[in-house]
């Protein structure tokens, strides 16, 4: 091989392609992505579009009887709907204002240098790998008002055998499945934070809290968004630990529109309903989705 | 300034008590519920429900993972939970690294739409299109197959994955592509050869980000597979709540014999674990 010595990098124009082998120029690089796209098309993309049909019509079984066009969209929205998106709104909200300063609160924790940190690492964030499945039979078990180990803080009371308690119950399981992948997040970013400017922010006289919320928050600013809208679309779509840990209930009390719309599909076989039930909460999705890459893009650019 | 000065100098020993005082009951949060399952696993049926509570078991037995070991589906859930999970980390890792690696490698037009476009099919809520995936599958006759699940899975994940590896791949230098070349390897020898090795670590993450998701997914494994010999293990256990009635120490016995796996698997990865997560949510 007699070749030059390699031209130095970014020697090409930035819209030219990394030199790939000729005759694969085109279409070589757009070919890579086929199969992925091939199956987010056959598994994602057609399913969403039957959905979004199915939610405009009147349904028995799988078959469509007749065009209805809003009317599921009506029971989803209207006046009986109200509770449901109000409690949705509520236990997601509830779930953000908690987790996230928890998982950072432990993220700063973490990011200590004190010793066993390795040790508190692993255990701390271990709810990571618990089903929720797994996470409602062990919580169910631990909040039992009669043998569990808590029930004398309880007086005696089932705290998932009335509506306020089952859905403080259901934010707290929640909250305990999800602040490790805050956790995590946040701490991969607070070891981007240069410790100079924290410590330069110190000799300038910077109370250590100061110093927290004037340096390190605004610079792992975008870590902190993503975080939340990844939170937000994970609550907005939890459907399984809902239905295992209280299953809408007592008296609707965690009735969610997620659960609604499991429920409607495959309990009381409305597929209508469930699948107008399923195109809003997709609808909720698109919006904190476009915020997400938004952020992304904002933070690629900078 | 002067009573900034002094605050700084707060006392160092205090600071560590506090920063340890929170660890700690971090920790405890975390695991609270785990050693109440762990412990009652190890209570005999008859002392399960006795008040006042006892961490430690008073009589010790190992009956209740007997039973669910060799008189339950329990491990051939478990078997059927690790040959899914197994083949659909294969599979999208097989299908997210080539887009993944041109993502990051490869300009073209209609590259920032079509990476878009990918990226919000992962805003598709899964209960949005079980219906319509449910007649799909009975249509197609793969109803009551690992196949329809491990695609399922598959699809689910592969725009989550490729985020993250492409991230990684752009954090590699193209430089030690370009030496390859030199040295007369094709593009794709360059990368089997020189690039697979240094993305391991992301490589390795993506599979464990995978790995988890499919154990712990209840809701596909329930839709599409009735057969109790292809159940998982999130139905399994579900199953068994059901079938047996809340019997609290076989059933968190259970819990634990699921958990195990996961546990040591998360020990081992932590590290690589959070590089990989953060790689994927912080670069754009």
């Amino acid at each position: 091989m007699t070749v030059t010595a390699p031209p130095p990098v970014r020697a090409a124009p930035p819209e030219a392609p990394p030199r790939p082998r000729k005759g694969r120029r085109r279409y070589g690089p757009v070919g890579l992505y086929v199969p992925a796209l091939v199956l987010v098309a056959l598994v994602s993309v057609i399913p969403i579009a039957w959905a979004v049909r199915l939610s405009l019509y009147r349904t028995r079984g799988l078959r469509t009887v007749e065009f209805v066009g809003w009317d599921n969209f009506a029971t989803v929205l209207g006046p009986d709907g109200w509770g449901d998106i109000a409690r949705t709104f509520a236990y997601v909200v509830i779930s953000l204002v908690v987790a996230v300063p928890l998982g950072l609160g432990l993220a700063v924790l973490l990011n200590k240098p004190v010793r066993y940190i390795r040790a508190f690492r692993v255990v701390i964030l271990l709810p990571w790998v618990v089903s929720q499945t797994v996470a409602a039979l062990l919580w169910k078990w631990l909040l039992n008002g009669q043998y569990g180990p808590l029930h004398s803080l309880f007086g005696g009371r089932e705290p998932l055998a009335d509506p306020i308690g089952s859905m403080a119950a259901l934010i707290l399981v929640n909250v305990w499945i999800s602040y490790p992948l805050a956790t995590i997040l946040c701490l991969a970013a607070l070891q981007t934070v240069p410790q100079e400017t924290v410590e330069a922010s110190r000799v300038d006289g910077c109370s250590p809290t100061q110093s927290f919320y004037r340096i390190v928050v605004p610079t792992i600013r975008s870590t902190l968004l993503i975080l939340v809208i990844m939170l937000t679309l994970l609550y907005f779509n939890m459907v399984t630990l809902v239905y295992t840990l209280t299953g809408g209930g007592p008296f609707s009390g965690t009735q969610v529109l997620s659960l609604d719309a499991f429920l409607q599909s495959f309990q009381f076989f409305k597929i209508g309903v469930g699948a107008a039930y399923s195109v809003v909460l997709f609808a909720l999705n698109i919006v904190f989705g476009i915020a997400y890459i938004r952020v992304l893009r904002g933070s690629s650019d900078s | 300034m002067t009573a900034d000065a002094t605050r700084v100098k707060r006392p160092a020993r205090l600071r560590q008590a506090g920063i340890y005082a929170g660890l700690v009951a971090g920790a405890v949060f975390a695991v609270f519920p785990l050693l109440w399952g762990l412990s009652t696993s190890f209570k005999p049926e008859a002392t399960v429900l006795a008040t006042p509570v006892r961490w430690i078991p008073e009589h010790f037995t190992f009956d209740n993972y007997h039973a669910v070991l060799f008189d339950s589906q329990i491990p051939r859930n478990l078997l059927n939970s690790v040959i899914v999970s197994i083949i659909t980390v294969a599979v999208t890792l097989l299908i997210a690294v080539p887009a993944a690696y041109s993502a990051a490698r490869y300009r073209f037009r209609g590259k920032g739409g079509l990476l878009f476009f990918i990226l919000m099919t992962s805003m598709v809520p899964g209960i949005a299109v079980l219906v319509p995936l449910y007649y799909l599958a009975v249509k197609l006759s793969v109803y009551d197959t690992f196949f329809v699940m491990i695609v399922i899975y598959a699809a689910w994940q592969v725009p989550t994955i490729i985020w993250i590896l492409r991230g990684f791949f752009e954090s590699i230098p193209a430089d030690i592509e370009e030496a390859g070349r030199v040295d007369g390897t094709t593009t794709f020898g360059a990368f089997v050869r020189l690039i697979l090795p240094l993305a391991k670590p992301g490589i390795g993450a993506a599979a464990i980000i995978t790995f988890v998701y499919v154990w712990n997914d209840y809701l596909i494994a329930s839709t599409f597979v009735s057969d109790s010999d292809l159940r998982l293990i999130s139905v399994g256990l579900y199953t068994y709540l059901t079938q047996y009635g809340t019997v609290w120490g076989q059933l968190t016995a259970a819990v634990m014999v699921t958990l195990l796996p996961m546990i040591i698997a998360f020990v081992l990865f932590e590290r690589r674990l959070v590089a990989g997560l953060s790689a994927g949510a912080s670069k754009g």
